[in-house]
């Protein structure tokens, strides 16, 4: 009983922080929000027993993402609230468009189940020897050809990011 | 001893999802919709791990952490991207931006 | 397999160059890399080989769709030279990036598991974001590639839904194991594999370029730099092509009548608006663009009418519209480069001043449009005749009217060149340059004439 208060908990944070981001005025405060709702997610993870997820996470959009949109959002001094934001019809269609995508979502998923015979929180598989043992011997190509992905984004970033000398 | 079914996080995921997606078509601010795709982006991760513990089949992690290597890298070039746009432009309005007709 | 590590060597070497500072041996490094690694693909023909766990499925139909992006992509370098000619600044990072997309094309083709899918399709993905903008100074540039970064990454999140929403359902990324499941299930499939593959094909098809996901594709090829523009509608559209192509017909051929009606609407929806909107174009490029989108209207008849010949005529249709278009978007960096615009109106006189170019793209243009003997032609001939065998009658007269009406905007800019007076340009081709665009006119004319050779490969 006492890890399903755990997942409202969460999944309230998570919610609340989420529509929070949208709500906001000021760029800067979405940012906040937003990295509340990735510990919240975290916090899932753990639930989950996923704890190499939980940590990465926390180090990849915790730690790396937010820091990257902190950064942009000083840099550039776009902290000004929105000037003229859309028309309020569009906002509208939207958001209708939006919640008839979660129903048709939420109609789908409402009666499935996957039949499980332990606790999740059990599962040894999200334990970081487990997860490595099948990285690095199953998934061993995807990882390597993960490393050209990140070269060409770094290259990619330098390309635009450098100002040119003429 | 009652575990949590499936289907809450299959819930909590679309709704988030669909957070995310709404975010990107009402906001204005590159920034901003940026952001929304990272909340849908989480959504997914969270999906699948879930899917992965209970279907007790790790390449439902392992996959989650790929996607976390290509957001990062996707984040890393859009903000590159954004700040050029606005060394030529001074603003990141996405409407500001209108030379070439849709 | 090889071609991967070749690829990637040849990229790493190009940026290892650049840091040296010798600007001169980028081009011919790339183009001999990109031959040795073409001649490492097709040495894979036959083999049939498993890599890694079944992350990579090497077979006969992924070495020739390998060869013929690499093939594609070697055609546009040659045109880099000239393009790039009074450009200061280093091109090392241009080129290289352009190297890494096509590493993750060549692993659309040859995946075996969905994650190396996602992979190929971010790698490509991130390498275009880059390319699409690498033209810093210029506004349109920047706005193609903040257009191209948002839309594609919103659309990725679909696609990754749908991902996740198959493996929920089936319980693997393996594409042996999902197809498996979907044979075991055929008859009472749950609905949350339904969803996770309609929302797979939103994400496949807004990489595609597939009406209604297409509205990006204009915009972002008149932004984009010419050359690359080039690219884009070349190897990116066939590699997307083929990777939905190999999706469907090894994952799910068991459950066809699920996504049949579904691909039938997206492909006449593709065929008729892509050739309609494209008669309202007012310059050359944003016509290209028109017509890369209706094509794919075509090629998505190969995945609908799926057997062992779909995928030899989709092959010859590939080649058949890469080489056209590559050809078409040479002379247009020839225009531009004159002209300073692509309008049609810049290219009256072009018949007079410039035979020779003016041949070329005429016949690349009546190529795309499907005029026997060129290669179009029979490309679109073996596909029909390929989606007529499995009972796509209606599908089949709906794409001839599309080519029909296609006709409409593939005559403008050649009235304008033969029929219409003007003061006519001098364009500055070299002898390579013009040697490059006969050779790619040849090619056109020999693989209408001797399609054998391309037909029954696989």
């Amino acid at each position: 009983m006492f890890t399903k208060y755990i997942f409202f908990f969460l999944s309230t944070v998570a919610l609340y922080s989420a529509i929070m981001v949208l709500l906001s005025r000021k760029p800067i405060h979405s940012v906040l929000y937003l990295t509340l709702t990735f510990f919240a997610i975290a916090g899932h993870y753990i639930l989950l027993n996923a704890q190499f997820l939980a940590v990465v996470h926390v180090i990849v959009y915790a730690g790396a993402i937010m820091v990257l949109f902190l950064f942009t959002v000083m840099l550039l001094n776009l902290n000004k609230e929105e000037v003229s934001p859309k028309p309020v019809w569009i906002k509208i269609v939207a958001i209708i468009a939006g919640c008839l995508l979660m129903i048709v979502l939420i109609g789908i998923f409402r009666g499935y189940d996957i039949a499980i015979e332990k606790d999740p929180a059990l599962t040894q598989i999200g334990l970081v020897k487990n997860l490595g043992q099948v990285l690095y011997k199953q998934y061993l190509l995807p990882f390597e050809l993960a490393s050209i992905l990140f070269l060409t984004a770094m290259v990619g970033a330098v390309l635009l990011g450098k100002k040119e000398q003429i | 001893m009652q575990f949590i079914p499936i289907s809450y996080y299959l819930i909590f995921c679309s709704v988030l999802f669909c957070i995310g997606v709404i975010g990107v078509l009402i906001k204005r601010n590159a920034l901003l919709i940026l952001m929304s795709v990272e909340l849908m982006i989480n959504s997914i991760n969270l999906l699948l791990a879930a899917f992965s513990t209970y279907l007790n089949d790790p390449a439902g992690q392992i996959f989650v952490f790929f996607i976390m290597v290509v957001a990062a890298a996707e984040v890393a070039i859009g903000l590159a991207i954004i700040v050029v746009i606005y060394r030529t432009t001074h603003s990141i309005d996405i409407d500001v931006l209108n030379k070439l007709k849709w | 397999m090889s071609t991967i590590i070749s690829l990637s060597v040849l990229g790493v070497l190009i940026l290892a160059e650049g840091l040296l500072g010798k600007k001169a041996w980028h081009l011919p490094t790339i183009l001999i890399g990109l031959l040795v690694s073409l001649a490492l693909t097709l040495s894979g023909w036959n083999l049939n080989l498993h890599y890694y766990n079944e992350m990579m499925i090497v077979d006969n139909s992924s070495v020739a769709f390998s060869s013929i992006l690499i093939f594609t992509t070697f055609l546009i370098f040659m045109f880099a030279g000239h393009y790039y000619r009074g450009v200061q600044r280093p091109l090392d990072d241009i080129y290289a990036i352009l190297i890494f997309a096509l590493v993750g094309s060549v692993m659309m083709t040859s995946f075996g598991n969905l994650i190396m899918l996602f992979l190929g399709i971010e790698t490509l993905s991130i390498a275009l974001y880059v390319l699409a903008g690498s033209h810093k100074e210029a506004i349109t540039s920047n706005e193609a590639t903040l257009k191209y970064f948002l839309m594609g990454s919103f659309l990725s999140g679909f696609l990754l839904f749908g991902i996740a929403l198959l493996y929920g359902a089936s319980g693997s990324l393996n594409m042996d194991e999902i197809s498996a499941y979907t044979v075991r299930e055929a008859a009472h499939l749950s609905p949350m594999f339904k969803a996770g593959l309609f929302l797979l094909i939103i994400g496949l098809a807004f990489k595609i370029a597939i009406v209604p996901f297409h509205f990006w594709a204009p915009d972002v090829y008149e932004g984009t730099p010419t050359l690359l523009t080039a690219f884009m509608a070349t190897v990116v559209k066939v590699a997307s092509i083929v990777a939905l192509f190999r999706l469907f017909s090894h994952c799910f051929p068991a459950i066809r009548e699920t996504w049949e009606t579904t691909l039938w609407i997206l492909a006449v929806l593709t065929i008729l608006v892509g050739n309609l909107t494209g008669l309202y174009q007012p310059n050359l490029k944003r016509m290209l663009a028109y017509s890369s989108i209706s094509h794919s209207g075509y090629m998505m008849l190969a995945v609908l009418a799926f057997s062992a010949r779909s995928a030899d005529a989709l092959l010859l249709y590939a080649a058949a519209y890469s080489v056209a278009t590559v050809t078409a978007f040479g002379i247009l960096i020839l225009v531009r480069g004159a002209k300073g615009n692509d309008l049609f109106t810049s290219f009256e006189g072009l018949g007079r001043k410039n035979p020779v170019e003016a041949v070329c793209l005429t016949i690349a243009l009546l190529s795309l449009t499907g005029i026997p003997p060129l290669a179009g032609f029979m490309a679109k001939y073996y596909l029909f005749a390929t989606a007529l065998e499995k009972g796509y009658l209606w599908l089949v007269i709906l794409a001839v009217l599309g080519s029909a009406i296609s006709v409409g905007y593939y005559f403008k800019p050649i009235i304008s060149m033969y029929l219409k007076e003007g003061e006519g340009i001098k364009l500055e081709a070299g002898f390579a340059y013009k040697t490059h665009i006969v050779f790619l006119t040849v090619l056109t004319i020999l693989l209408g004439l001797l399609p054998a050779f391309l037909i029954n490969l696989l």
